[in-house]
This record gives structure tokens, sequence and C-alpha cells, in this order.
């Protein structure tokens, strides 16, 4: 018995690997959920040190981060040196809070992303940044310049960028903007050449819209 | 929870977890979330909601700031807040500075727990900000003879930041109290002009807010504790 079930689970392991390697770019997927659990398991992991007061955690946060952290403050910031001051707040606050990170609650690398994104939004609002035209209008251009495929194989995460998608072009615009490159209302009416209220009807009833769309579970 | 509120609220919720408001709608907003519950609710779920975008964004290497962050990270909190503050400064004009303390709003605590009032114990009017699962316990007594605030923390979760006790009134904007003591017990003296507001029904609120400019005059977060003044 004990010799069959091994060998039964042999088989299994090999259909598997045959599969993956069949399936091509299905079988990488897979192999990147794997990497990309072992690399949140490993964030986590090193949060908990930093919240315990060792810098070594935060450091080897940093380094699994950074990149991506300071993704996040250049297209918000819009400019390298602001957004490497940015950066630097950015592990200050992540070194004062990671105590209050919560792994049942959610990723940790979408928590650092919210620390970085609000950490930019207030740079931005500190000093009055008003983005370049041309750069506002990009933004507003494009609503899908992003690394999409990042978040498209996660279950939870495929809903958002579903409902996002399912909006009237105008309102999911409006709202790429707001979120990805962190443009206000009033910035946003000047880019898109419409009236504030206009905008606001349009966006509005996009929010309810998404909300309806991601309520449906 | 938050399916009672309005379509509007909704909205503004979500207006106000995406960063799309500014100035005064966005300080109004920010208010409501410390007087309305459900509000606040609802802004935290709108940020949950669209949490997973942010792995969307596209990766770019960063120069190696780690020195930098270990230097600051050794530093003495004042000198920490100074420096992060100061190249800021070097640019912003006053209103910029206003604006930034009203800026770093960000909803990451568990909601306040709801509202107990404690069993009395002596005259005056007293509250409970917090409750027992709650990460931070607040006992507020006050004795309105001498205008006296007495705040006892029973449970304050560690920060570097500073605990701000507000008073809301019906008109829901939050009049700062000053700062209080993360531990033991702190006396607030509350003004002569302050005093009247301290009453049946007013809320009282405990946020995080930085040492500097401390009273503020709009809290930058969510409370972490708040309860409601029942005079015995």
């Amino acid at each position: 018995m004990q010799v069959l079930s091994f060998v039964g689970t042999g088989q299994n392991t090999l259909y598997l690997l045959d599969r993956l390697r069949d399936m091509g770019r299905e079988g990488s997927q897979v192999m990147d959920r794997t990497t990309a659990s072992v690399r949140r398991e490993r964030l986590v992991y090193d949060l908990a040190r930093a919240a315990e007061g060792d810098q070594g955690g935060l450091h080897d946060v940093y380094r699994a981060t950074s990149a991506k952290l300071f993704g996040v403050c250049l297209r918000i910031c819009q400019d390298r040196e602001a957004a490497e001051d940015v950066l630097q707040q950015v592990y200050i606050k992540v070194w004062d809070r990671a105590g209050r990170f919560d792994a049942k609650r959610g990723s940790p690398i979408t928590w650092l992303c919210a620390i970085a994104r609000n950490t930019a939004l207030d740079w931005c609002r500190a000093n009055h940044i008003q983005h370049l035209p041309e750069s506002a209008a990009a933004a507003v251009a494009d609503s899908a310049p992003l690394a999409w495929e990042a978040i498209a194989s996660a279950q939870e995460s495929a809903r958002i960028v579903a409902c996002l998608d399912a909006l009237d072009e105008r309102p999911r615009r409006a709202i790429h903007a707001a979120f990805f490159d962190g443009l206000t209302y009033l910035q946003l009416s000047q880019a898109m050449a419409v009236p504030l209220g206009t905008l606001k009807s349009w966006v509005r009833r996009g929010l309810l819209q998404l909300k309806g769309c991601l309520g449906h579970e | 929870m938050s399916d009672a509120l309005s379509p509007e609220l909704e909205a503004l919720a979500g207006e106000l977890a995406l960063g799309l408001l500014e100035g005064d709608e966005r300080a109004d907003a920010m208010r409501r979330c410390l007087s309305d519950r459900a509000f606040a609710a609802a802004v935290a779920q709108w940020r949950e909601r669209f949490e997973p975008l942010h792995e969307a964004f596209e990766e770019s290497p960063a120069i190696d700031l780690w020195p930098a962050i270990q230097r600051r990270l050794t530093a003495p909190e004042d000198n920490r807040l100074r420096s992060a503050l100061s190249r800021w400064r070097a640019g912003a004009v006053v209103s910029g500075l206003v604006a930034a303390s009203l800026a770093a709003f960000i909803v990451l605590r568990p909601m306040p727990a709801p509202v107990r009032v404690v069993a009395p114990t002596e005259q005056g009017a007293i509250a409970q900000l917090g409750d027992e699962g709650a990460a931070a316990l607040l006992a507020a007594q006050y004795d309105p003879a001498g205008g006296v605030l007495r705040i006892r923390a029973v449970r304050m979760p560690a920060s570097a930041l500073a605990p701000e006790l507000w008073i809301i009134p019906d008109d829901g904007v939050p009049r700062s109290l000053g700062l209080v003591a993360g531990g033991g017990v702190s006396e607030v003296v509350v003004a002569p002009e302050t005093r009247k507001l301290l009453r049946d029904g007013a809320t009282l609120a405990v946020t995080l807010e930085p040492r500097d400019g401390a009273p503020h005059r709009a809290p930058s977060s969510a409370p972490i504790a708040a309860g409601k003044i029942s005079t015995i």
C-alpha cells in the first residue's frame, strides 16, 4: 500500500510537470504565483522583524520593494529628486508602522504601496504641485499604461480590474488618472478639458457603478 | 454599515479615498470621517477596494537611499521630522504647510469601537474612549468648575506620533484640546471659549498626530478612539 501510494504521488508529480511544460504561458503563471507567495511570506517575515526594532528587517524590506515603491513615488511626484525624498519618508513610516501591518487583512506589497502613494500625494499637496500639462494629458489619454499583468493573475485583484474595465471610457480614465497619477478633480477637469461639474458627475456615477460591480461576489 | 449611506455620501467617500478632493472639500470630508462612523467605514472600504490596484504601478530602480534612511532611523525623532520637512518647506508657502498637516490622512487603523459610557464615579462629565478590545483605551473625566479635563491613557498603540484630543460638538467640526500623554494621566485645562462645547452628547476623540504644530487646526487621520460625553 505504501509503495502504491508513493508511485501514485510520483505519477501525479510527473503529470503536473508535463502539464506545466505543455501549457507554456499558463505554466509560467503557476510558477510566478509560487514565487510570488514565497516573496510575500518573506516580506511578512521581514516586516515583523522591523516591527520588533530590527533594522536588518527594514533593510530587507527596502531591498525587496524599493524599486516598486520608487515607481509609485516617481509616477505621482513626477520629479526624481522629490521622489527620492518621499521614498526615504516612506521607509521611515514603514519603520514606525510595521507593527500595525496585519498579514491576515492584506498583502504586504499593497500595504507598502498604499503608504508610498499617500506619502507622495501628501508631498504634492504640500508643495502645490500641479502636474505639467503634458504629463496630465498623458495620464488621462491612456487608461491602461501599467503593469496590469502583475495583478491580473490574482483572483481577487482581477475583480477590480474587470469592474474598472466595465466602466464608460471617461469615468474610467478619470479614476485611473486619480489613482495612478494622483490627479485631483481640478487637474482632471483641465487635462480632460471638461467642466468640473460634468467631470464630478461622471466620476460619481462611475464610483457607484464600481461599488455595485464589486459587491456582486 | 456603509449600506445605510446615501449615494452622495458613498461617492464622497470614494472621492476622498481616491484623493480627488482638494482644499475645503477635502477638509470637510476629513472632518466628516471623525464625526460620522459610517462614513469613515465607507472611506476605509473604498481604500480596500482600490488596494489591489497598487500592484499595477511599474517598478523603477532608485539610487541606493538605504544609508540616508538608516541615518534618519537613528536620528532623534525631532531631527527626523525636521530634516524630512526642511526641503519641502523651502519651496512651500505657509498655506502649503497647513495643507501638509491635513494631508497625511490615512485610514489604516481599525475603526474606533462603539461608544460606551463609564459608570459614574464622581461629579462631572465622563467618557470612555475606545473599549476593552480596541487598540486604544482612554478614560476622560471633566471638572466643569475648574475647566479641567483629566485623561487617563489605559492603553495606547506604540507610535512615533502623539495622541491629540479633540472635542466634536453638534456641528461636527473637531476642535483640538491639545496633545495628551500616551500613558498615565494628563490634565488638560480647557480654554474658556471651548468649555461650553464639553457637554452631554458631544464626542471626545483621539487621533495620532505629529508633535510639531500642535494643537492642530484639523485632525490629519481617523480617530483611534472616540466616546460621547455623559454628564452624571
